[in-house]
């Protein structure tokens, strides 16, 4: 569904991605985990069209992306929860949902009844400012306003990032339902062992590039997750 | 005394309405276009001075001029945003570069449109008359074009703040302004939403243009003091926020009236008062944040 090739990347003069390639297909959860600073961030905002990637390719359900602007990027059928949800914090919840729905505004009311069925607490504060909303909810506004273009592929930017265990747990869940949704997920994770319990494969990124890749039942099993990522 | 003080209130109400309309339109291209738009009174000086002209050589009525202005600067404001400042903003390395650098920009299209204005209407002061029928008011007098023109004000405002808070180019702008990367990760359209803007903006300084005309004098270099005015409203009501703007509008034209039925030399000084105390004050503004 996803083709990564050889992606390489620069921020100004310093070059963060060193040829990177990944794959996802349909139906899967697709973890990429590394530590602070691998490169990781720059590595979704060279498919979301954020950064323009020096060379390597993109490639959604055949067509190449990379190049496109993000809008354009975003009609094809690709949505992001960002880094800490980033909702729009002077626009109320039902505001910040139909943004989601931006490019599907005829289709905003059935999706609308679509997320307030999955995430009920915010229909309850459908009229509440989104800045005034807990870490914990604005996540979850920023995952439903993420399914309101009803996607073919989400991707997660570090979704459990300063959110307390309980809430951790409830998300990951979610993104488990989502799959079940018929949603292809792309997880971007620093809990290196709750993202490997809940995808099928990762991608190990350290240094810009791809050091390991595999099942995650396999990979929890490698001494080198088991020590550098998991402390045993 | 009474009256007179109900004369100097309703005279501040009615400027402050204009004052809101001219700062409504800064409030947008800089709070969301990220452009202090300095050549912003250029455009009040354009549409009032073609509202005199088509006025006086064709006898066209003001209040169609209202809808030949209003588009009209809105093309020239997309225009210039589409081949301007889209490029700047392309060749700025951060958003303060670009700050500066479109600050610049528009000071450079403050000179040019003056120029213009000045090449084809000279420097005379221009007026004519439309609508001065006295209407009487709680024991006061007011021409029925002061009151057209608050009203039209208002009607537009309140137009503009139901487009931004129900529509969905609106919500999209609104969006934008919040957080531009990620309203374009949303499938918004960036650069066709800050042109937008700075068209909207134009438009909305064409149209106070024509009212002005209504009922002041008009002339080439009337610009940069509604640029001024415009600046402080801004800041005074919070930017980004039409109910701030109004507010804001209408405080400056109540202190405008006070200081001027005093003194009249002096209501410019007071509004820079005004503005500096602000700024030490609370520099948000009323409604900012």
């Amino acid at each position: 569904m996803l083709e990564v090739q050889d992606l390489k990347t620069f921020y100004g003069k310093i070059q963060v991605l060193w040829g990177v390639s990944l794959q996802v297909q349909e139906g899967e959860i697709v973890a990429i985990v590394g530590p602070n600073g691998a490169g990781k961030t720059t590595l979704l905002n060279s498919i979301l069209g954020l950064v323009r990637p020096t060379s390597g390719s993109v490639t959604f359900l055949g067509r190449r992306i990379d190049g496109l602007p993000s809008y354009a990027i975003a009609e094809q059928g690709i949505s992001v929860v960002p880094e800490s949800g980033r909702v729009f914090p002077d626009m109320n919840v039902r505001e910040n949902l139909e943004m989601g729905a931006y490019y599907a505004w005829e289709r905003r009311k059935e999706a609308l009844a679509y997320v307030y069925q999955l995430f009920p607490r915010l229909k309850e504060r459908e009229r509440q400012l989104a800045r005034t909303l807990s870490g914990g909810e604005r996540q979850m506004l920023a995952i439903a306003r993420a399914l309101m273009s009803r996607p073919r592929l989400c991707l997660f930017d570090e979704p459990s990032y300063g959110l307390a265990p309980l809430m951790v747990r409830e998300i990951f869940e979610i993104v488990q339902k989502i799959r079940e949704q018929g949603v292809t997920v792309l997880l971007v994770e620093q809990n290196v062992r709750r993202a490997l319990e809940i995808a099928d494969r990762a991608y190990v990124l350290e240094n810009g590039r791809i050091c390991m890749e595999g099942e995650c039942t396999e990979l929890l099993e490698s001494d080198h997750i088991r020590r550098a990522y998991l402390g045993m | 005394m009474t009256i007179k003080i109900i004369e100097v209130l309703i005279t501040g109400l009615l400027m402050g309405g204009l004052y809101a309309l001219v700062a409504v339109g800064l409030s947008l291209q800089y709070g969301v276009a990220r452009i202090l738009n300095i050549s912003h009174g250029e455009f009040i000086m354009l549409g009032g001075l073609t509202t005199w002209a088509l006025y006086t050589a064709l006898g066209v009525n003001p209040l169609l001029s209202l809808a030949i202005c209003g588009p009209v600067a809105f093309i020239l404001g997309f225009v210039i945003h589409r081949t301007l400042f889209k490029r700047l903003l392309a060749s700025s390395a951060s958003p303060a570069i670009f700050e500066s650098n479109s600050m610049l920009a528009a000071f450079g299209l403050m000179f040019i449109l003056q120029n213009i204005a000045l090449l084809i209407w000279g420097p005379e002061i221009r007026g004519y008359s439309y609508l001065v029928i006295p209407v009487h008011f709680l024991g006061t007098l007011f021409g029925a074009n002061r009151l057209l023109t608050f009203g039209l004000a208002l009607v537009i405002g309140l137009g503009f703040y139901l487009f931004l808070s129900l529509t969905r180019t609106g919500k999209a702008i609104r969006a934008a302004a919040q957080d531009p990367p990620t309203a374009g990760l949303m499938g918004v359209n960036i650069n066709n939403v800050l042109a937008l803007c700075f068209g909207l903006g134009a438009a909305m300084a064409g149209i106070a243009g024509v009212l002005i005309s209504m009922c002041y004098p008009v002339h080439g270099v009337m610009g940069l003091e509604y640029t001024i005015i415009a600046i402080i409203v801004v800041v005074l009501g919070g930017l980004g926020s039409i109910p701030g703007s109004f507010i804001g509008g209408f405080i400056l034209g109540l202190i405008g009236s006070v200081v001027t039925f005093f003194e009249p030399g002096l209501a410019l000084v007071a509004y820079y008062v005004i503005f500096i105390l602000l700024l030490l004050v609370r520099p948000t503004g009323i409604l900012g944040r």
